[in-house]
């Protein structure tokens, strides 16, 4: 990475450390204080956002091992959401145990299932392993719908509040503070392993895996090693959002929510830590912004707009954004951040 | 195009500050006295094309209630829209927005997306209308009230018909199910485990399953030839239920058994898929009016259709959304008759109780006679009760029954309903 003018590594330390300088300190020590005092100045609907942004985060930071760092396209990742999901739900409806032992085994099964589905990624790259993949989105959702006795079937199932202890997540502040904590965690743990032998592996196995194979990389360790990273932060995700929203049925799990994951993490620029983080914060938000001040403002003050063309402008309007994005920017914000970085390091000189 | 690059960046910097400023325009709109309401509809996505006039239904619906009846008791209804895009986690921000905005209530017309975002609404207390009702929504009962009977209700109602009617044979009849792979099949489904013993049905299980897409059902259908059912019901939507009859049609199946339908399918859709000739004599329940039928709501809905979404004329969900805002004013009226309009300008959890204990509970509305009346019962969420039974006869839609009331059945009470 390159530092500052003026800015040297003399340890290995400081060449191994994610924040560097005095500025990078403060600056992240500002964010965390802005962060963590959201609860004051935010509402419960703008909280709301937040947590689904930072359970978002936590599966498209897995998504992004998966697919960003380890080349293996996954396009059924709502599904392995889904395993999360139901297995939290399980585990502390039906069989009333503790939180965080259902957080802990809803990434555990999610992960397991992935490597189970992650098998032909031996055998088979590319557009041959999307497919086995979107039979992974299928499968899971017509397991979780007909073994009704286990997860409620189409019927669905409840699922209690996070607790720890005798402390209950009830209010979206508390709910708030304990999702960020887990998705920073993540994103911590993403940061590292991509500087780490195993995260160098995958880079190696997505940019060749015939020379990664030649230079003594076990293909197929690593690719289900990936498989199980990528799908046990899904599960993660998915036990979050079990006990966020309070209910679960497999419709909340589509094909359609898979896709968007993969648009988040090209939006935002694979095999990037920074990446998901933008692309999910910029998919989310976008979707809230249209959804809740655009149509609505459309449909108030242009009362001439032909029948529909309000609600219709959004999905036009979302896919509009996200094809310019890939056409300005196909290397992602993370890239373009990068630039701008640079730019701000090298100012006032262009080059 | 050396300059394009600056140009493209400044727009997009520009549009970007224009959507950032959106809420601040609307904050800075001039506050009067009103009641809010939360409306939810997939105006977009895989249903938008019941969402989108069911939309308009609400919206035009509230436009009449503030320029013809000068609001509800002086105040007029502010409805806060939001389109959920048929998307699970759109709709769980949308409720969190409706109750950070201060709404007294919400509603959505979809079971799915008031599957998606019940437990939020229970656990806050915050009253919610479901319009496209399954059992799981509201039994057992807590803050979500069904606008009209479940998709088990459905069932039971033709159920009992077919008891009380048509079935002359000696012992019981043999009812076939084939269901749509969710909320609105499993729903009858339910229906018939809770209840077909009583009325003295034997189910022929397991359900035969389809999915929305399907093209052909031959081989399901073939597989419940062979169990010699009497009955044949279908929950679904109009395009599967068309197929599945046509098949039926086609393997003798029928005529020969009596078909019924859920609310779901029984449309001029299906007649129009279908064939008049091929879903001759086919039963189904419907818990509205048809549309143009000479009930006295009927007219100002239809006179606002044409004004403001003619493409809507003749859409039956936009009766049932109209309806749907009509009851929620009925509820706003009762509550602000009852406590005053200063316990509803909080919009908090003390405002929702009063919605609940003097306007919803207090209930008692005939929604113009668009379709049953509104009223509670205690231990009972559904609010309309009733479904009328109707029969497709030369191409046509008619009644062959007045409203049927559709009993309360506890599905909570069965240990093979979700915990």
């Amino acid at each position: 990475m390159s530092l500052p003018s003026g800015t040297r590594n003399y340890t290995y330390a400081q060449d191994m450390a994610i924040l560097r300088t005095r500025t990078h300190w403060v600056l992240f020590f500002g964010f965390l204080v802005l962060l963590f005092t959201a609860p004051l100045y935010l509402g419960n609907y703008w909280l709301g956002v937040a947590n689904l942004i930072g359970i978002t985060l936590i599966a498209a930071t897995g998504l992004n091992i998966l697919t960003g760092y380890c080349g293996q396209l996954s396009i059924g990742h709502a599904g392995f959401i889904a395993v999360g999901a139901y297995t939290s739900a399980i585990l502390t409806n039906r069989l009333e145990l503790p939180f965080l032992v259902g957080l802990i085994c809803a990434g555990l099964t999610a992960g397991f299932i992935g490597l189970i589905f992650g098998i032909p990624s031996v055998r088979v790259k590319g557009f041959y392993l999307a497919i086995t993949t979107i039979a992974a989105q299928f499968i899971i959702i017509w397991v979780i719908n007909h073994w009704s006795a286990l997860t409620g079937g189409f019927v669905g199932i409840k699922v209690p509040y996070a607790s720890i202890g005798s402390f209950v997540f009830k209010s979206e502040a508390s709910q708030f503070y304990l999702i960020i904590t887990i998705t920073a965690l993540c994103i911590f743990f993403a940061k590292n392993l991509a500087r780490t032998k195993v995260g160098r592996a995958f880079i190696a196995v997505r940019d060749n895996d015939l020379a990664a194979q030649v230079m003594g990389i076990n293909l197929f360790y690593y690719k289900l090693l990936a498989f199980f990273i990528g799908c046990f932060m899904a599960g993660i995700a998915g036990s979050l959002l079990a006990h966020w929203i309070g209910f679960m049925n497999a419709e909340q799990f589509s094909l359609t929510e898979s896709i968007l994951y993969i648009g988040m993490i090209i939006i935002g620029g694979l095999g990037t830590t920074l990446g998901p983080i933008l692309g999910v914060v910029f998919i989310r938000l976008l979707q809230q912004i249209l959804t809740v001040e655009f149509v609505p403002f459309l449909e108030r003050t242009i009362t001439a707009l032909p029948s529909g063309f309000a609600t219709g402008v959004t999905p036009m309007l979302f896919g509009l954004v996200i094809v310019l994005f890939l056409v300005l920017e196909p290397r992602g914000l993370a890239h373009r951040w990068a630039l701008l970085k640079s730019a701000y390091r090298l100012w006032p000189f262009s080059y | 195009m050396k300059h394009k690059r600056p140009i493209i960046v400044a727009g997009a910097i520009l549009l970007a500050v224009m959507l950032a400023a959106l809420p601040f325009v609307s904050a800075c709109a001039p506050k009067e006295k009103t009641l809010k309401i939360g409306i939810t509809t997939p105006s977009t996505g895989a249903a938008a094309e019941k969402g989108s006039p069911m939309g308009h239904g609400n919206l035009d619906a509230i436009e009449y209630i503030n320029t013809e009846l000068g609001g509800v008791a002086g105040y007029p209804v502010e409805a806060v829209w939001l389109d959920n895009g048929y998307d699970a986690a759109k709709v769980v921000t949308n409720v969190k927005k409706f109750m950070d905005d201060g709404c007294l209530l919400f509603a959505t017309s979809s079971s799915k997306m008031m599957s998606a975002t019940m437990e939020i609404a229970n656990r806050a207390e915050f009253p919610g209308l479901v319009c496209f009702n399954a059992p799981v929504l509201h039994r057992p009962p807590q803050h979500i009230y069904g606008q009209m009977p479940d998709y088990g209700d459905d069932w039971a109602a033709f159920a009992a018909y077919y008891m009380e009617n048509i079935w002359k044979g000696p012992g019981k009849p043999r009812m076939a199910l084939h269901l749509l792979n969710n909320t609105t099949g499993y729903g009858a489904l339910d229906a018939a485990k809770a209840s077909a013993e009583r009325l003295g049905i034997e189910l022929l299980l397991p359900a035969a399953e389809h999915t929305p897409t399907t093209t052909s059902e031959i081989d399901s259908l073939t597989r419940i030839k062979t169990l010699n059912p009497d009955i044949l019901y279908i929950s679904s939507t109009p395009a599967p239920t068309a197929v599945i009859i046509k098949n039926a049609f086609e393997l003798g199946l029928y005529p020969g058994v009596t078909i019924g339908l859920g609310h779901a399918g029984i449309t001029k859709a299906l007649v129009d898929i279908a064939g008049a000739d091929i879903v001759e004599g086919v039963y189904g329940v419907f818990p509205t009016v048809n549309w143009g039928d000479d009930v006295p709501g009927m007219a100002k809905a239809v006179e606002y259709c044409r004004k403001l979404h003619p493409k809507d004329e003749g859409n039956l969900d936009y009766i049932t959304s109209w309806a749907q805002s009509m009851i929620m004013a009925e509820i706003l009226r009762l509550t602000v008759e009852n406590v005053g309009y200063d316990v509803l300008a909080k919009g908090d959890v003390e405002s929702w109780r009063a919605i609940e204990t003097y306007g919803i509970q207090r209930l008692n509305y005939d929604v113009g006679g668009l379709h049953g009346p509104a009223s509670y019962t205690p231990g009972d969420n559904r609010l309309s009760k009733s479904v009328r039974i109707f029969q497709i006869q030369s191409g046509e839609i008619n009644p062959v029954t007045d409203w049927v009331e559709a009993p309360l059945v506890k599905y909570e009470e069965f240990e093979w309903f979700g915990k």
